[in-house]
């Protein structure tokens, strides 16, 4: 059955709005039975994470229907404890309509062979795992059943129970209002099995790569993607932007692979600890002052290269870096070229290598032949120009510089392969 | 001579499109005069005192007579109807506007010529012996190797924003034309015990406010391997190189505060790495490179010698350009001719547009299409017959390029100075019009014999007052200008920098100086043999300061 031609109607007949004053605050089995039984009958599933605060709303959907349709992204990159806890859930909770999405083989295969684009590209991997195979669920269901809470981040301190979606799907948040303690509350008041992680500090779980303990007092969603410019997993974007904005374009300053994208890696500060840093490119000098402890850190680092760096210093060490930043504090100063050339070419250096600083659009061409891969851009007229594509670039070169072969046409001693 | 291919020609191509929007982009007001300035220096184009200037490169100074042509094109139609060749064997242009610059790059690659790289903190024209290809004493052509090392350097993305500029000169005979020991890199043929034909090389040479004679840092470079060790240099300078004060950042300290042998080890280490690997130079491709700069076919002459004496009874002036203007070419019947851009009372290297039209006939009638510019800025016809040089010399007269001064002591290097440059302390080409309205006489120019003047308008010593027999530095003291003088330099293999010799001098007080030296030199001198810069070796410094300062 198609749900989609009597959805509009119905909504608009409602108004969102209304259908907001009808509840509650705390009323979260009202909010969900209406929407199940009266607004969209047949037509409502749940996303759930089995995370560690799942169990409360799978508890309501146990209420109000025990078969509705509960989906579960199996992205193939869950802590094993969430995959055992989805079982117990079931079995407790009486649930008979849980069902496993899985990422797409395929594109597993070509965007993340290795299993390591968290690391690189946790945007995109979040894509594969989650966008991707839940768009031709969503598209089957006229509404959609959320765990996600006020109190749980800044962007959502405004989300309502009832929410349009930019495709006119209802969103239901049943648990909207609900505050950490209600949660816990409720866990108790219900006799709820805890997540086997949640006593070990992790308050918001999602995948286990991306998801690290979150300290007494911090935002419970602090341990996703920590590190990272990223809040939300990408799933929730496509809401009324007034309720779960995505981040501003502004805050895109890595140009990557053609685009810009949310940077993972922050700036290394005074203090941070080289053991336990995550996604920050450290300074060459204090790596060589605590080379034992980021070896031992189990999270992603990147290196700073300054000018004057001897990236000779480093080269045994270089494969435990995910990404290399070389800085060029003004655009005059070419020693990051030679730089960047040695990572590429001589020690053979695959991973991100980005140059920050004083990146302007005039010198990019060069950057790019020398094996620089990746763009940290601020000034506003080489942003424009990277996303229109029109560098200022001769595009023949002279010269056998870089990892890629210049092409044929060119000089005959020029080319790489003789 | 080198030409260009559909690629070279869509290299050119791209780079001017390049800059005509980074051109537009600055008048529009997106590009800060600090963020052009590079951009705009890496296309020749420089802010002067009074307004552009633009710089063209001629690549190791050889031209034929349409590119001549169409630099007189543009001098006339983007300019005031004049052009000055440089030190560095290049053209530059005093007045073009910033709108027309693009269409101007335009214009040059229309024949096959640009702007790249002849300023900025780039690796810059490379500059060679104005004889090359047609000189009696050359060992090889170093042409070819030049235009590799221009392709090689051309828009290099690591070499782009060194600590400085950075020059390279090469010369394919003993004695050096090209002042090769006072480059960055400088590269001397060379022969290895097999007879193979390899490069001297030469670093850390320069000029400026601290002269340095370069240090040979390899003594044998085979072509193969020519441009993984120039790379290595690059490298070593580019990661090592002094960024701190831009007055200390060239090559040449480099080499001078780490020691020659730090240098050559860091060089060495880095040449292990890639040498063998894709910057080795295949032998056919200097064939075919060298291919373009085989030397013209030339028909056998009858008339194989000039009689320079009898000329010189029949019409001094002749005589006097016979025998100061030509150089021995390898061919029978064949000379090399230089053609004076220094005429008494003229700003040393200028050149109308009418003049360079006219050199372009005589370069396309009687030198092989074939045109030189020197580093002592003027210009070379390399291949006329003998036979042919009457009418040649005719021509030049009718012009005012027929000048017999080639080499004497109104043959001297100037700077543009105060008149033109923003950098200038003093100006440079009064004075030099000065000295040679002293020493007009072209007798007395005779008398004197070979006698180089130099003269920079300030420290940085583009008039290469260091390596003049006599420099001429000028400087400003207390709101006037004051002109010191040097002695003993040496451009050629040879290389020595010139010693200050005291107190400097008033402007209208240095024609008279200048001459105190030289009768002090003609009093001195064992013969008309023993030149001035041979006198002074012998003789020290002691008789010229005293003649100029007195004994106290």
């Amino acid at each position: 059955m198609l749900h989609s031609e009597r959805k509009p109607d119905k909504l608009r007949s409602l108004g969102i709005l209304a259908l907001n004053g009808m509840f509650d605050e705390m009323d979260a089995v009202g909010v969900l039975r209406q929407a199940a039984a009266e607004i969209l009958p047949g037509d409502v599933a749940i996303v759930s994470s089995f995370g560690a605060d799942s169990a409360v709303l799978l508890h309501l959907v146990a209420q109000v229907d025990p078969s509705l349709p509960v989906y579960f992204l199996e992205t193939g990159k869950h802590f094993a404890e969430t995959l055992a806890y989805v079982e117990t859930l079931k079995s407790q909770l009486g649930l008979i309509n849980v069902i496993a999405i899985h990422p797409d083989p395929a594109d597993v295969k070509r965007f993340d062979p290795n299993g390591d684009l968290w690391e690189t590209d946790p945007d995109s991997c979040c894509h594969i795992r989650k966008t991707e195979p839940l768009e031709p669920i969503t598209e089957q269901f006229g509404g959609w059943v959320t765990g996600r809470k006020r109190f749980q981040t800044k962007e959502r301190g405004v989300l309502p129970h009832f929410e349009l979606t930019s495709d006119d799907r209802i969103k239901i948040n049943p648990l909207a209002y609900f505050t950490d303690a209600d949660v816990n509350q409720y866990k108790i008041d219900h006799g709820l099995p805890e997540h086997p992680l949640f006593a070990r500090g992790y308050k918001s779980i999602g995948c286990a790569p991306c998801t690290s303990v979150v300290a007494e007092g911090e935002d419970p969603r602090a341990g996703r993607w920590r590190g990272l410019n990223k809040k939300e997993c990408g799933i929730h974007f496509d809401f009324n932007g007034a309720i779960a904005s995505p981040m501003s374009a502004a805050k895109f300053t890595l140009h990557k692979d053609g685009a810009f994208i949310a940077d993972p890696f922050h700036a290394w500060e005074d203090g941070d600890d080289a053991a336990s840093a995550r996604y920050k490119h450290i300074p060459l000098p204090v790596f060589l002052e605590s080379r034992d402890a980021v070896l031992a850190n189990p999270h992603p680092m990147g290196l700073l290269v300054s000018p004057g760096d001897a990236i000779e210093s480093v080269e045994a060490d270089l494969g435990r870096f995910a990404s290399i930043a070389i800085k060029f504090p003004a655009f005059s100063d070419g020693r990051g070229y030679s730089t960047a050339r040695l990572l590429a070419e001589r020690y053979h250096y695959a991973n991100e290598i980005r140059a920050v600083g004083d990146v302007l659009q005039d010198q990019i061409p060069l950057m790019r032949r020398c094996g620089i891969n990746a763009l940290v851009v601020t000034h506003e007229p080489t942003r424009q120009a990277l996303v229109e594509n029109r560098l200022p670039e001769v595009a023949l070169f002279y010269q056998p510089v870089g990892v890629t072969e210049v092409p044929v046409g060119t000089r005959p001693y020029l080319r790489r392969a003789h | 001579m080198y030409r260009y291919d559909e690629f070279d020609a869509a290299f050119v191509e791209g780079r001017t499109a390049q800059f005509a929007d980074q051109v537009k982009r600055r008048l529009s007001g997106e590009l800060s005069e600090d963020q052009f300035r590079p951009l705009r220096l890496m296309n020749g184009l420089y802010l002067q005192l009074h307004a552009y200037m633009l710089r063209v490169a001629v690549p190791y100074g050889t031209l034929n007579s349409r590119q001549m042509r169409k630099l007189a094109h543009i001098a006339r139609t983007y300019d005031r109807g004049y052009g000055h060749f440089t030190t560095r064997q290049n053209i530059q242009y005093n007045w073009p506007r910033l709108k027309d610059i693009p269409v101007i790059l335009g214009e040059l690659a229309s024949v096959e010529m640009h702007a790249i790289q002849t300023s900025g903190n780039c690796i810059r024209n490379v500059t060679t012996d104005q004889f090359a290809g047609a000189a009696l004493d050359e060992i090889i052509d170093p042409r070819p190797v030049g235009e590799i090392i221009r392709q090689w350097s051309s828009l290099h993305p690591e070499f782009s924003y060194l600590p400085r500029k950075f020059k390279i000169a090469i010369t394919g005979s003993p004695n050096d034309r090209a002042a090769i020991r006072f480059h960055d890199i400088g590269l001397q043929a060379a022969a290895n015990a097999a007879g193979d034909v390899g490069w001297e090389v030469w670093v850390g040479g320069g000029l400026g406010r601290t002269p340095m004679i370069g240090k040979l840092i390899n003594s044998f470079v085979p072509n193969e391997h020519l441009l993984a060790y120039l790379e290595s240099i690059m490298r070593v300078y580019n990661r090592y190189g002094r960024r701190d004060n831009k007055y200390k950042a060239r090559i040449k300290i480099l080499v001078h505060e780490e020691g020659l042998e730090t240098i050559k080890g860091q060089v060495e280490a880095e040449f292990a790495e890639v040498r063998g690997g894709v910057l080795t130079l295949p032998s056919e491709e200097l064939d075919r490179i060298s291919a373009y700069f085989e030397p013209p076919a030339f028909p056998s002459q009858s008339a194989t010698r000039i009689d320079v004496a009898r000329e010189l009874i029949l019409d001094p002036a002749y005589g006097r350009w016979l025998e100061h203007n030509l150089n021995s070419h390898r061919q029978p019947g064949y000379a090399s001719v230089t053609i004076s851009l220094k005429p008494v009372g003229g700003a040393p290297g200028d050149a109308t547009d009418a003049q360079m039209d006219v050199v372009a006939d005589l370069a396309e009638r009687y030198s092989f299409d074939e045109l030189r510019v020197t580093h002592e800025q003027n210009l070379v016809l390399p291949h006329v017959a003998i036979a042919d040089l009457r009418e040649v010399y005719d021509a030049l007269v009718a012009s005012g390029l027929a000048e017999g001064n080639a080499g004497l002591i109104t043959d001297m290097i100037c700077c543009p100075g105060l008149d033109f440059c923003a950098l200038a302390n003093a100006r440079s080409i009064p004075i030099a019009q000065a000295i040679s309205h002293k020493f007009a006489a072209p007798e007395r120019q005779a008398e004197i014999g070979d006698l180089k003047i130099k003269i920079s308008g300030c420290i940085n010593a583009c008039g290469h007052h260091h390596v003049g027999h006599i420099g001429i530095l000028g400087v400003e003291k207390k709101g006037g200008e004051l002109y010191q003088i040097t002695l003993g330099g040496d451009a050629t293999q040879d290389a020595s920098v010139g010693k200050i010799l005291g107190p400097g001098f008033e402007a209208d007080k240095v024609p008279g100086a200048i001459e105190t030296l030289v009768d002090t030199y003609i009093a001195r001198r064992q013969s008309a043999d023993e030149t001035f810069i041979a006198a002074y070796r012998r003789l020290g410094e002691a008789p010229f300061k005293e003649a100029l300062y007195g004994n106290g």
